[in-house]
């Protein structure tokens, strides 16, 4: 070998050596930024940017906790700091100057658009951006009226130790629903009312127009403007703010560390998703799904950017991975929207199929030409997406049997109870027998149960493969709800209404209750279903000693 | 002769040309290729290592109870104290990779063989000193993988037949980890391993000064006389060159890539992965492909071949006849250094 081939050999091994080197370094400097930051606030090396050293030093001592939070997030990494989300225009309605910065408390997502366009777009058509609509419905009338009072009412007894001189009847609504749903920001007003964006009419640039408005709201001698106890603080996902932009970043990116990680996790939808009426989280945890991501959570490279399941991680999906994240098959896109990949719906009393317009909205029309021309994504195609987030792990047989099984459930219960229970409480309500007032009489809250509750409990239980949840805590309790509570007391309001002068409504309402107790699958019911109890209890006789109930 | 001269002369009675003629090497000309000039890279290195290193001890603490205390200090708190430690910490690294890489010059190029097979033997004891060197660094940190990585070398060292249990007692200072251990790695660290580490280099560089480099010549180049030039200035700059572009370089890792700190050392949680530092990795992974006794033996047996290999070459050339029997091997053994290398740093466990 010559000299000059053996320098090609040490050239190309030195090489090869450095490549290593480097190799070995980027993935050990990696490990260690990831092992530094688990668990632990503000461990990268941040540089503070100039035009916020001020807040960052201040704020340090002041409220340390949400300086270490940014010192911990992708921002401070990247030198995006407090002025680039708190700058505020000196039109902006809560623009206030703070040490001589103008600033605003709020950030909404038109603040956050200006560096995630694509994310704040996607986030804007969602369900989640309009959760804010729940202002006027059925639970808000529950939680603000219901539960609280619309109007501030004064207190009935001395409260010892505090002074109480005003009851704030929609504290349930502010601390609860609001939380979640979005409170519509406000700031108090001189005349003792509030200001919103109603009233500062936002213009497109989310600056207000009614500048009487601006003028009413209350500041403190800095100039602050104040905000109302009734609508901040709030990081509820469908927040109506003062621009004029709808939902909350933060609701999911918690502030100030905004962190992608925590957003991966089912944690984070469990502040909202969870409780009787939609218990996503609590589901979650009982799936297979839940179980796996406990136990593996190690291997989940949480942190991992892009996080794309399948080629980042397979130990287990979570919620963001399903409705939201990247996955092999669709091209690695991220949605933040996650009605994208939803196919029912199962938030009303009866089940949709989730066939949307271009508004996102649910296409309700039942006429068939009519509705294929309103329909702008159906729910073919959602539930397409969906399977390509299942197949990273599962075969098509697999998807589409367990499809067919939630599909089952759903309509099930649909055809069995929610439809049935709509058509008694219309028959009821129509012929006069309930008054127009929601909830103030018994029928109405073992209804509200039985589909808000118990009803959701089942289709949800399905639609995320918990079997407890679609069963004990969801279709057994529809079924004792309907059977025990509804029917009873719907003929006890027809019976009491025949009594009382309106008999032609109550046999018309009887009719429809008889009616649907006649259909093959009520039949057990009114004529037994003997033959089947015989064998039960022989069973347990045999297996238990116990035969006689 | 001036007065002063004269002064300095009658006090110190050596002549300042001889020290100029012994100093001033005659270079052989291939070393204008750079390549062939980074033999001077890890003494340079090294040279950093002692002043950032001293600089560090100032602060170090050597104790269980203040070690990693002493270091978050370093990092977060004294002035300048996340460059030095960048410094030392990424000079190390390039210290063993150009210690590695003056290696493979020298081994390709045959440059170990008659009459510098013992100037190799002194070259590997200095690539131990540099691995030692390392891992007693590593060790000082006490956070929880340096900690654990300790408690796994003295481990794996006391199963070395006869001389392992003395050896795992001589470094931790006991049977297990203890309150004394720190102070052990601290002066092997800062005291007795660069000591040895100079009189060996003091050695080499010597042996290099008395039997001259290697003159290599590259094709065409045969039938000329053997060329020379002075080491200064040409040579001088060239190394300066070398050595300031290695600062640079050394001030951008330890700016971009500055040195954390992981968990704080707890001996009553393992961790779930335990690793050692990179240049390690290859025995690391060496260890788990054959257990205990079987991988220590034949790491034992790999370097005392590695030591002696002049003299097993020139077996291996008289036996085969074929003089470029180590530059294949050589390929091989590089190769598989760096694959399991890799191997290890890909791999969580």
């Amino acid at each position: 070998m010559t000299l000059d081939q053996k320098r090609w050999v040490i050239g190309g091994l030195g090489f090869l050596f450095l490549l290593s080197l480097v190799s070995v370094q980027w993935l050990e400097v990696s490990r260690r930024r990831h092992e530094e930051s688990g668990g632990r606030l503000g461990a990268s090396a941040v540089s503070v940017p100039d035009a916020s050293r001020q807040c960052v030093d201040c704020h340090s001592q002041v409220s340390t906790g949400i300086v270490d939070h940014w010192k911990g997030s992708t921002h401070a990494e990247k030198g995006v700091a407090c002025l680039d989300c708190h700058k505020a225009g000196d039109k902006d309605a809560d623009m206030f100057s703070h040490y001589g910065k103008q600033i605003a408390t709020i950030v909404t997502p038109r603040d956050c658009a200006s560096c995630h366009p694509s994310e704040s777009a996607e986030f804007a058509v969602s369900h989640h951006s309009k959760a804010a609509n729940i202002l006027a419905s059925l639970d808000n009338f529950l939680a603000e009226t219901v539960e609280g009072s619309r109007v501030a009412f004064s207190p009935h007894s001395p409260t010892p130790g505090k002074a109480v001189n005003v009851v704030n009847g929609m504290a349930p609504a502010n601390s609860g629903c609001q939380q979640c749903h979005g409170s519509v920001v406000a700031f108090q007003a001189n005349d003792g009312g509030v200001v919103t964006m109603r009233d500062l009419k936002p213009d497109d640039k989310g600056q207000p127009t009614n500048l009487d408005a601006v003028g009413r709201i209350v500041r403190n001698e800095s100039g602050k403007p104040q905000f109302s106890s009734t609508s901040w603080p709030n990081t509820g996902i469908g927040r109506i703010n003062l621009d004029g932009s709808q939902g909350s970043c933060a609701a999911c990116h918690s502030r100030h560390d905004f962190s992608a990680r925590r957003a991966r996790q089912p944690e984070n939808c469990g502040k909202c998703h969870l409780g009787p009426d939609h218990p996503q989280k609590e589901i979650y945890d009982e799936s297979k799904h839940g179980v796996a991501f406990r136990d593996l959570i190690g291997q989940m490279n949480l942190d991992a950017k892009p996080w794309v399941v399948g080629k980042d991680y397979s130990a287990a999906p979570t919620c963001a991975t399903c409705h939201m994240s990247a996955n092999m098959r669709n091209g690695m896109k991220i949605t933040h929207d996650p009605g994208e990949r939803i196919s029912w719906t199962n938030r009303p009393p009866v089940s949709l199929v989730m066939d949307t317009d271009a508004n996102h909205a649910v296409v309700t029309e039942t006429d068939p030409e009519k509705r294929r021309a309103a329909i702008a994504d159906t729910a073919d195609a959602k539930r397409n997406r969906m399977k390509q987030v299942c197949s990273t792990c599962h075969t098509p047989d697999h998807i589409n049997l367990f499809y067919r099984q939630y599909d089952d459930v759903v309509i099930n219960y649909n055809e069995k109870f929610a439809k049935p229970g709509q058509a008694i409480m219309a028959a009821l309500t129509d012929n006069g027998l309930l008054t127009k007032t929601q909830y103030d009489e018994q029928i109405e809250w073992t209804w509200y149960y039985l589909w808000h509750h118990e009803g959701r409990r089942a289709r949800m239980g399905a639609s995320m493969m918990a079997p407890d949840y679609t069963q004990w805590h969801g279709m057994f309790e529809v079924a004792e709800r309907f059977y025990m509570k509804l029917i009873p007391e719907a003929r006890a309001v027809t019976a009491a209404a025949a009594r009382g002068g309106k008999a032609q409504g109550a046999r018309a309402a009887d009719a429809t209750i008889d009616e649907i107790l006649r259909r093959p699958e009520h039949q057990w019911l009114l004529k037994g279903a003997e033959a089947q109890a015989d064998a039960i209890q022989q069973e347990m006789q045999r297996k238990y000693g116990q035969g006689r109930r | 002769m001036s007065t002063r001269e004269e002064w300095i002369a009658e006090r110190v009675p050596v002549s300042l040309q001889a020290v100029a003629t012994m100093s001033n090497e005659p270079v052989p000309y291939h070393l204008k290729r750079w390549w062939f000039a980074l033999g001077g890279t890890p003494a340079y290195l090294f040279t950093i290592q002692i002043i950032t290193g001293i600089l560090l001890a100032f602060y170090y603490q050597p104790s269980p109870t203040t070690a990693y205390e002493s270091i978050r200090y370093i990092t977060d708190e004294a002035a300048f104290g996340w460059y030095l430690r960048g410094l030392h910490k990424w000079g190390a690294t390039l210290m063993i990779a150009a210690v590695v890489l003056h290696q493979m010059r020298v081994f390709f190029t045959g440059s170990y063989r008659r009459p510098r097979e013992l100037n190799w033997m002194i070259g590997m004891t200095l690539l131990v000193c540099t691995l030692m060197l390392g891992f007693t660094g590593y060790s000082l940190v006490f956070e929880q993988l340096s900690y654990w990585g300790a408690t796994v070398a003295a481990n794996i060292s006391d199963t070395v037949p006869v001389i392992g249990p003395l050896m795992k007692q001589g470094l931790l200072g006991g049977e297990i980890y203890n309150d004394r251990t720190l102070s052990r790695f601290f002066i092997l660290h800062a005291a007795v391993l660069p000591v040895l580490l100079i009189l060996v280099l003091v050695m080499h560089i010597s042996l290099v000064r008395l039997l001259g480099v290697t003159e290599l010549k590259f094709e065409g180049e045969e039938a000329q006389p053997a060329r020379h030039f002075n080491f200064f200035p040409s040579h001088f700059y060239t190394e300066l060159i070398i050595g300031l572009t290695l600062m640079i370089l050394l001030s951008a890792l330890a700016t971009l890539l500055p040195v954390g700190m992981g968990p704080r050392a707890n001996p009553l949680v393992t961790p779930d992965v335990i690793k050692p530092e990179w240049f390690f990795y290859v025995a690391f992974r060496w260890l788990k492909l054959f257990t205990g006794l079987t991988a220590v033996l034949t790491q034992g047996l790999i370097i005392f071949v590695m030591f002696f290999w002049p003299f097993i070459d020139d077996w291996l050339v008289r036996k085969f006849k074929y003089a470029d029997i180590s530059v294949w091997i050589g390929i091989v053994g590089a190769l598989t250094i760096m694959g399991f290398t890799m191997w290890e740093a890909l791999v969580a466990h």
